[in-house]
């Protein structure tokens, strides 16, 4: 089971992913020039503008029902690693792209934290983190 | 060094950890490229390097991991598959244990009021290890059999002896090992027929009271509900108990067949507020009762207590026991020709185990199996012959009628099983029993799980049952000629070589 605390930890890293993915949806759909603007230079206007977004969006959802947060940890993570290649590779780092940049990192380890404080939870891991040995004490007599 | 697969798995592991870097590459300078759509693909692997790495150089848990890497990973996700394939798929009807399926669902089909007919021969192994009954040559009719009847305590001319008209008793299950709809399902049911059930070693049995069936109230080693601070009996509490219109008899536990020599087990997981209430015991650890009862050390104590208690509850007291060296059950019966003092009834558990919590080792290795501890206790008793101051009762996977009439022919006056009424009440068999997570709702707590169960169809089940068994019992009496199941005898059963019963048949 997870412990409470790591709960929590996880619960603030879930919104913090929550609010900054969501934010960008706003600008992600209403076509945003700037948006617009970064898309063209990936070569994925509009389609893979609205994909992204869309993904984004069940991401969000997906972190904020209890059942499904490490699924949409996942989902985040490969987002925002996305982003970022597409920083590296494409966007760089000026201005306010860095800025974004910076987001897409910060939300990458948020959904990180999420993934490792949750990692119990990915069903085909199951099997394989289960028992960690513990030394036992020889019994008193 | 060769290997049996065709597939060198160690290669091909090998082959596949340098892939995904080389893939994960490839993709990279296509999303660089020829276009980003490329970089759908390239995220994924670089995750799958990730976990790969970890498995291969971070990790130090799994050999198989950190030799075979992320291709490891199938072994576990396969084996973790395994029971429910082998269950729903692979295993043959006769092949599961403990009960097989169609041990299963002849239960099922009980429950349901099905006809319960099969054709085309048995799916036992006929010849060698099946015990049968054997039919006399003049069977009698159905209305010539009398109907059940025994009273527990008329030996000893009490006021409160008891009655009993069902042949079968649904055995101890607590309030705790079962979750309450589970209980007041079986309890309902019960009532419905006018049986017996047991209320199990789990303290003031608030749900079993509920349904006003009759029941026999467990006394464990731990005596939940009765007991003192050090773990003596507290005999104004026990008084109380007895008292209750529903409570028509006391067991006094000394060991279960599940575990005997070892007290009860209530994993930590199932133990709620109100169970830790019930039960006056804490949360968050494993109860574990002690292994005996403060007050019985030896031979004269343990009759002395017995006595204590039925003169404290004045009603039927009997004892549940698993036997393990049939000698030390002959100084028993001993010293309480001694001492002129029986209990009502005597419980013979087989060593099997139920739903009953316990270490492998006491599930496979302790105790005498029910049939040669039966046969064992009933001759001991005969020749002391004090056979009629003692009823016995069997239980130990008695779940159907073909099982439960061995159990008469060896000397049983009535029967118990637990697992057969769990069976009836729709358990799957998911071997889940300890953790609270029973996906049919009957040994669990949560709320979400137990939601399964609707008590007054599972109600309905547990009357089907009953009345399904009688009806069979009924009929495998008339078939032997024997008007009521004490006119079985051992003679009755034809004993096959690889019986465990076979070293005590007459092979003359």
């Amino acid at each position: 089971m997870t412990i409470p605390k790591l709960k929590i930890i996880s619960w603030i890293t879930q919104i913090v992913a929550v609010v900054i993915m969501g934010q960008t949806l706003f600008f992600k759909f209403s076509a945003h020039p700037e948006s617009v603007q970064l898309f063209s230079e990936l070569g994925m206007e509009p389609k893979g503008r609205l994909l992204i977004g869309a993904l984004e969006l069940v991401a969000c959802i997906l972190l904020l029902i209890p059942s499904s947060i490490v699924y949409g940890a996942l989902l985040g993570a490969c987002l925002m690693a996305g982003a970022v290649i597409g920083h590296i590779t494409e966007l760089g780092w000026e201005g306010p792209r860095g800025e974004l940049g910076m987001l897409a990192i910060v939300t990458l380890i948020c959904c990180g934290i999420t993934i490792v404080i949750r990692h119990r939870e990915l069903p085909l891991l199951k099997a394989i983190h289960s028992d960690t040995p513990t030394e036992r004490g020889r019994r008193k007599r | 060094m060769s290997t049996k697969l065709a597939i060198n798995l160690h290669k091909l592991a090998r082959f596949t950890n340098t892939a995904i870097p080389i893939l994960a590459t490839i993709f990279f300078l296509a999303g660089r490229y020829i276009s980003f759509y490329y970089h759908f693909l390239t995220v994924p692997l670089l995750g799958l390097l990730l976990v790969n790495l970890y498995y291969l150089f971070g990790q130090k848990n799994h050999s198989l991991l950190r030799n075979f890497g992320i291709l490891g990973q199938g072994r576990y996700m396969l084996e973790s598959l395994g029971p429910e394939l082998r269950q729903y798929l692979f295993s043959g009807d006769t092949e599961e244990r403990p009960f097989n399926r169609t041990e299963r669902g002849e239960v099922y089909r009980k429950a349901n009021n099905v006809d319960s007919a099969a054709s085309f021969g048995s799916q036992n192994n006929f010849d060698a290890t099946e015990i049968k009954l054997r039919h006399s040559l003049f069977p009698i009719s159905r209305g010539d059999v009398e109907p059940y009847r025994m009273t527990f305590g008329e030996e000893r001319g009490i006021q409160n002896a008891y009655t009993l008209t069902v042949p079968i008793i649904i055995s101890g299950m607590s309030y705790g090992a079962l979750g309450k709809r589970a209980v007041r399902s079986l309890a309902r049911g019960i009532a419905q027929t006018g049986g017996l059930m047991n209320t199990g070693e789990g303290g003031y049995p608030k749900y079993h009271l509920m349904e006003n069936c009759d029941l026999a109230f467990q006394i464990g080693t731990a005596k939940f509900g009765v007991r003192n601070r050090d773990g003596t009996l507290n005999d104004q509490l026990l008084a109380e108990l007895a008292a209750k219109e529903q409570i028509k008899m006391i067991e006094l536990k000394l060991s279960q067949g599940a575990k005997p020599g070892k007290g009860g087990m209530l994993p930590k997981e199932k133990i709620t507020q109100e169970i830790s209430e019930l039960r006056g015991v804490p949360m968050g650890r494993d109860i574990v009762s002690p292994t005996h009862h403060a007050e019985c050390q030896d031979y004269p104590s343990t009759i002395a207590f017995i006595r204590r208690i039925q003169e404290i509850s004045q009603l039927p007291v009997g004892i549940k026991l698993c036997i393990g060296d049939p000698r030390q059950f002959f100084e028993l019966v001993g010293e309480m020709k001694r001492q002129d003092a029986f209990p009502d009834f005597i419980t013979i558990d087989g060593a099997e185990g139920g739903t009953g919590a316990a270490p492998k080792a006491f599930l496979d290795r302790v105790g005498m199996p029910l049939f040669p501890a039966l046969k064992s206790a009933n001759d001991i008793l005969l020749a002391a012959g004090v056979r009629q101051r003692v009823k016995i009762i069997a239980s130990g996977k008695l779940i159907s009628p073909g099982s439960q009439i061995i159990a008469f022919c060896l000397g049983a006056n009535a029967v118990a099983t637990a697992r057969g009424f769990m069976l009836s009440i729709g358990c799957i068999q998911a071997l889940q029993c300890g953790s609270n997570t029973c996906p049919v709702g009957i040994t669990t707590h949560d709320p979400d799980l137990e939601r399964g169960i609707n008590i007054p169809d599972k109600a309905l089940r547990v009357a089907n049952y009953i009345h399904s068994l009688e009806h069979d019992l009924d009929e495998l009496l008339c078939s032997a000629g024997a008007r009521t199941v004490s006119d079985l005898t051992f003679d009755h059963l034809y004993i096959p070589n690889e019986s465990a019963l076979y070293p005590f048949a007459n092979h003359s």
